[in-house]
């Protein structure tokens, strides 16, 4: 069995779709919460001088989606054949996109600024991608095939962000709803979100 | 084409965009490097308003393969990669592929910033100068190294052959050195990598022959 140590802040942001993965895997992992005043530190001996990184048996690997992927991988949950995993990856990587653009929408600092883009984040992006997205889940509430794969976790992690700006996004998306309901209920993650570090972001 | 082994039957493989190398240039290396025929399709722009309502996220590229359109450029060049044998030979060959092509596509979004969305000129100057003094050399001073943890660095950057780390490595590099041809100069590893990957047989045909767009 090999080793896998993750190394982040004692943040979600960027790990906490791998940590949601290693839950749903039932895979064992160090999960190394650092302060910032340890990152000047650590930052030189990183690939990329960032984290998160995961470490498997002494290599080190960083950049999040590359790590989620291949947690994902390991716990069986990327999707069945080349073509299945590439619509995952596809969704995934549509996500992010949004992901940035509510980041945006977060981190600005001028208050009649932020007003401005939290509007047309909400009047224009985000319901354009909710209705892409409800057409791109099945009615038994998956992404990919008929069972749980990293779309919908991914999926799931992404509104657990989205929703604290946003607390009704998901009202009238009746298969998306479904897609949260079902990793929710998947044992791995239920344990996980009950114990996990509450964080404000 | 590729045959699929249960049908016997070869895949149709259409790659949609606009006349340029931008986010689809890394897929039509690979399908280069593998001699795969594909329909590159180069949209005109008074067709896109339309073009795009028909695209999974009004978007491109789009990959459509027998029928199923793959959008979002990093994802299809892994699934054309993985068809053809370019994808990494292990999970964690892999994983490593995939952690350099994100490193390019932040690095790449980074100079998209300043180039397509900063409308202010001075701030896209103030930005631009910031990319190639700050970003740029601390990105290129990582894959130097990176590069060199892979059997000394003169092959390719993952394993033992091209994957679509070193295709999308060739387009950010094409693009950098119109800017600065000197580039590479400190960073003599990755200058050879450059010349390995347009040298590597099918992609050198490509390259000579691809239509010649600004970007």
């Amino acid at each position: 069995m090999p080793s896998y140590k993750l190394t982040y802040f004692n943040v979600r942001g960027r790990a906490e779709l791998i940590r949601l993965l290693f839950a749903t895997g039932g895979i064992p992992y160090e999960d190394v919460r650092i302060g910032r005043d340890k990152w000047p530190e650590l930052k030189p001996k990183t690939p990329m001088g960032q984290i998160p990184i995961l470490e498997v048996d002494g290599q080190v690997y960083c950049q999040s989606m590359a790590i989620a992927r291949f947690v994902a991988r390991e716990a069986g949950l990327l999707g069945e054949s080349s073509s299945d995993q590439a619509r995952a990856d596809m969704l995934l990587d549509g996500g992010a996109e949004v992901g940035e653009l509510l980041k945006e929408v977060v981190l600005e600092k001028d208050a009649s600024k932020r007003a401005e883009k939290k509007k047309e984040f909400s009047e224009k992006s985000l319901p354009h991608f909710l209705t892409l997205y409800e057409g791109f889940a099945n009615d038994s509430g998956h992404f990919v095939g008929e069972s749980l794969t990293w779309a919908d976790i991914s999926f799931f992690n992404m509104m657990d962000f989205l929703t604290a700006e946003f607390p009704s996004a998901l009202d009238g998306y009746d298969k998306l709803s479904k897609v949260i309901e079902n990793v929710k209920s998947n044992p791995g993650i239920a344990k996980w979100l009950k114990e996990r570090p509450v964080t404000d972001h | 084409g590729v045959h699929c082994g249960a049908c016997r039957k070869m895949s149709v493989y259409e790659l949609h965009y606009f006349n340029n190398r931008g986010r689809a240039e890394p897929a039509r290396l690979l399908f280069a490097a593998a001699g795969l025929p594909y329909r590159d399709i180069r949209i005109q722009s008074e067709q896109w308003p339309e073009y795009k309502l028909k695209l999974p996220m009004h978007q491109v590229p789009v990959l459509e393969v027998d029928g199923t359109m793959i959008c979002q450029s990093v994802a299809i060049a892994r699934y054309v990669a993985k068809v053809t044998g370019h994808a990494g030979k292990t999970d964690l060959e892999q994983a490593k592929v995939d952690m350099l092509v994100d490193g390019i596509d932040d690095v790449m979004t980074k100079k998209g910033d300043y180039v397509w969305h900063e409308k202010d000129e001075t701030r896209k100057m103030e930005k631009k100068t910031a990319f190639y003094e700050t970003t740029l050399p601390q990105f290129l001073s990582h894959f130097e190294k990176l590069l060199r943890t892979n059997n000394g660095g003169d092959g390719f950057l993952v394993g033992e052959g091209l994957t679509h780390a070193d295709a999308w490595f060739l387009c950010l590099a094409d693009d950098i050195l119109l800017d600065f041809p000197d580039i590479f100069s400190p960073y003599p590893k990755l200058a050879a990598l450059v010349e390995r990957i347009r040298t590597y047989p099918g992609i050198k045909e490509w390259l000579a022959k691809r239509p010649q767009t600004p970007f």
